[in-house]
């Protein structure tokens, strides 16, 4: 006796390792992805490598990819959303819009792997000019001249002698309404701080923090590698505001730890902006029913012991879709999530 | 070494009205004339550049690196010394200012560090400031870069007599005279051995330090202990040379003990100073020059050599010595090379005495000032710092109310003498060598001689 697939909507880090799981498991899956790419925010961005172990993100997803398509329990839809729901597990009537029209399909379990998206710094465009001056920029901007081997100030194109990074842009901020810490931005920082380095070995690399997040393995990984072996600068401080002067961009703060005012010039700036809950999760927790907690993300149940479980049983969800999450977060997450739906599949068939 | 001409001191501190920070104005207020420079006086707040030339010349002194690392956790602030004692001073200070564009050879904080280590005790990225300022220092040093006038006398001092002082080295062998007991000079008489005695220059040529000396000699001589010194052929030990900025001269003297040591059959060298036990048993071996460079040699503090005859020991200290007794842990002594125990031993053992510790004391124990050079910098450091680190120690001794502050390195009796007299405790506490209590304690030896 065969179940229903499991629905795994979004096809990134988190829905991809869902799926190989579920494979793996002998469980039939079914992938839905809006965009015509699969590998999520480290193809779409995007990044040239991933943190913190630099390996070239196309290389490391295309491993995945190449697993789930080789598997013949896994359906991959790209290109397709999900736009109505109808019924209840473990007999759930979904509707699918793609490339062909509509269709209608029945699924047992859902795994929402809806992701998250980048901060619009012009959100807050009077504070730091992100669509005023060419030469502040975000880390997914400067994510794509590192994937070029090619960093440049972009209104000179010229290579920066001096560049910073201003981090929490749009996180830990109640007057912007993202009350959480991003989790990934301080370590993304440090590894394209590093590549930077690498690419300009004369450049001379400031960050510009509250406190340096940098969790488990990523404090010597990373952010001691950055400043002892790229000698790129930290500076405990965030910057307040940016202005121009002439043609420099000025970054103003407070440098915290000599207790002074800072009033410093940059060739190019990048906002490391966080992260922010996908209008895919919103809309799919909108069709399924189910609730968003309070930062805006999908709500799961039973606190630190459980990461995945929705209020709805048989609806998991896993990744940056339930709050910032680091790959490996997502990807932990991806198979306790795939581990619970088959669990929930299983009960149904046996009856037990 | 350099030619002392080249040396330039920072004796004075640059006026403001230099930096361009100050104008005289005109002004008149209420009618009264109040013109002058102090009315437009003001520093500027604003870091207007992260300037990283300085901070990246001295990472490539090789030793230097680690200053680099530092990422602010601030646990050496409390740790270090020197900023306890009103210098606005450590490493992680230091490394900010080093960030904003501060050039380390044109600054006080090159020879603020008396390389106590407490803060590399402490530091968690292993920032390792006894390497950092001592590699830095000697770049200022064969640069000719701002160098304290008071250092660069006292290296001329070595270089040319082979002690700090400027003594005569035939004005070695002085003290022993009136020690009491017979004192055998091994260039004299160069049969072996069981213990080269290594004098060290303040207990050879310092008033007080030559009471210690003659203490040993007696305590030696009761116990039957078979030794002899080097006499006017011992040089400095080097140590606090090489960490104040002359790797050079170190070498030099080094080169010359580690000789006159290969002169001789004996069994053990015994040290009267923690510097001078940190640079045989940790530096010399390092020497690589010299037909008798790079020999290691056994080496005791007199309070290990002692705490382990404790035995032999304890049935001589006949006396009383009815007082409370604090005692100070060398830095070169404990953190630097782990003995904690040996000279608490000996303080046990006398009778009568009432032992209390400091609060900062063993692993945590305050700097005297005297280590990696502070010894000859104490007009520099009265300059940047609001008191002396002796007379914060010397506090802390009254505090706990020691009628008695016990030490056992060769610098530390003057350093605390002096600060007993400026911090106002004159009569309250005496500052003795251990030795000196331990002969005290004993039937006196060559009475009307000593």
């Amino acid at each position: 006796m065969e179940s229903n697939p499991i629905l795994v909507v979004g096809g990134g880090p988190a829905g991809l390792e869902a799926a190989r799981g579920a494979g793996e498991l002998g469980y039939p899956v079914l992938v839905v992805e809006k965009t015509p790419v699969l590998g999520g925010s480290p193809i779409l961005a995007p990044y040239a490598a991933l943190t913190p172990d630099m390996e070239d993100a196309e290389t490391a997803m295309k491993r995945v990819i190449d697993a789930v398509e080789a598997d013949p329990l896994v359906e991959l839809r790209t290109g397709t959303t999900v736009t109505a729901a109808e019924g209840e597990l473990p007999e759930l009537s979904v509707t699918l819009a793609g490339p062909d029209g509509e269709e209608v399909v029945k699924v047992g379990a859902v795994i929402l792997c809806t992701g998250f998206q980048h901060f619009d710094p012009g959100r807050e465009t009077q504070m730091y000019g992100y669509y005023e001056y060419d030469d502040v920029i975000t880390l997914v901007d400067i994510e794509r001249m590192l994937k070029d081997e090619r960093v440049v100030r972009p209104s000179t194109g010229e290579p920066p002698k001096r560049l910073c990074f201003v981090q929490c842009v749009g996180s830990r901020d109640r007057q912007i309404g993202n009350e959480w810490c991003s989790k990934v931005c301080c370590g993304i920082a440090c590894k394209e701080a590093i590549e930077i380095k690498e690419l300009l070995p004369s450049c001379q690399v400031f960050v510009f923090y509250i406190d340096m997040r940098m969790y488990g393995f990523w404090e010597d990984q990373i952010y001691w590698k950055a400043q002892e072996e790229h000698k790129v600068q930290f500076i405990r401080g965030i910057v307040t505001e940016i202005t121009k002067r002439g043609d420099e961009v000025v970054i103003k703060g407070e440098d915290t730890t000599m207790g002074r005012p800072v009033e410093v010039a940059m060739d190019v700036v990048v906002l490391s902006v966080g992260m922010e809950p996908s209008d895919g999760s919103r809309e799919m927790a909108e069709i399924f029913g189910l609730p968003l907690e309070s930062h805006g993300f999908i709500e799961t149940i039973d606190g630190p012991l459980n990461t995945v479980s929705t209020s709805k049983p048989g609806f998991y969800a896993a990744g940056a879709a339930v709050g910032p999450a680091d790959l490996e977060d997502s990807i932990s997450m991806a198979g306790a999530a795939v581990m619970k739906a088959a669990g929930f599949l299983r009960k149904q068939l046996v009856g037990a | 070494m350099p030619e002392r001409s080249t040396y330039k001191t920072t004796t004075a501190r640059r006026a403001p009205r230099d930096e361009g920070f100050v104008q005289d104005e005109q002004v008149i207020l209420e009618g009264v004339d109040i013109s002058g420079q102090w009315n437009k006086m003001y520093e500027p707040r604003e870091i207007v550049d992260y300037d990283l030339t300085h901070l990246e010349e001295l990472t490539a002194i090789p030793g230097a690196e680690s200053m680099g690392w530092c990422y602010q956790c601030a646990q050496c602030i409390p740790a270090c010394p020197v900023d306890t004692a009103g210098g606005d001073y450590g490493p992680r200070k230091i490394f900010r200012r080093l960030q904003t564009g501060m050039d380390l050879f044109d600054h006080q904080d090159m020879w603020l560090c008396t390389s106590c280590q407490n803060c590399v005790r402490v530091c968690p990225k292993e920032v390792d400031m006894v390497e950092i300022m001592p590699a830095a220092r000697a770049q200022a040093v064969l640069d000719g870069r701002n160098v304290p006038g008071e250092l660069l006398e006292m290296f001329q001092n070595v270089a040319e007599y082979g002690n700090p002082m400027g003594e005569s080295a035939r004005r070695r062998t002085r003290w022993t005279r009136k020690a009491g007991v017979d004192i055998r000079l091994l260039p004299k008489n160069p049969g072996p051995v069981d213990v080269l005695w290594f004098v060290g220059d303040y207990y050879a040529f310092h008033n007080r330090g030559v009471d210690a000396a003659q203490a040993m000699a007696r305590v030696f001589s009761r116990l039957g202990v078979d030794f002899g010194i080097l006499g006017v052929d011992e040089r400095t030990d080097g140590d606090s040379q090489r960490l104040a900025g002359e790797p050079g001269l170190f070498e030099e003297v080094a080169e010359h003990n580690l000789e006159q040591f290969g002169k001789y059959e004996f069994g053990k060298i015994v040290v009267s100073g923690p510097h001078a036990y940190n640079a045989i048993k940790n530096e010399y071996p390092r020497v690589s020059h010299g037909k008798t460079g790079g020999d290691t040699y056994p080496v005791e503090h007199y309070t290990q050599f002692l705490a382990q005859q404790v035995d032999a020991l304890a049935p001589l200290l006949s006396g009383s010595f009815a007082r409370k007794v604090t005692f100070h842990d060398p830095c070169y002594l404990g953190r630097h090379n782990g003995e904690y125990d040996a000279p608490r031993r000996l303080l046990e053992a006398v009778p009568g005495i009432e032992f209390v510790e400091m609060y900062r004391c063993k692993a945590q124990g305050y700097c005297c000032g005297g280590g990696g050079g502070g010894m000859w910098l104490d007009g520099f450091a009265a300059e940047h710092q609001m008191e002396r680190l002796s007379e914060n120690r010397v506090k802390e001794a009254v505090e706990v109310g020691a009628e008695v502050l016990a030490v056992c390195c060769p610098y530390e009796v003057s350093r605390f003498e002096d600060a007993v007299k400026s911090t106002d405790n004159d009569g309250k506490l005496e500052v003795l060598d251990i030795i000196e209590i331990l002969d005290a304690c004993m039937e006196p030896i060559g009475e009307g001689v000593a």
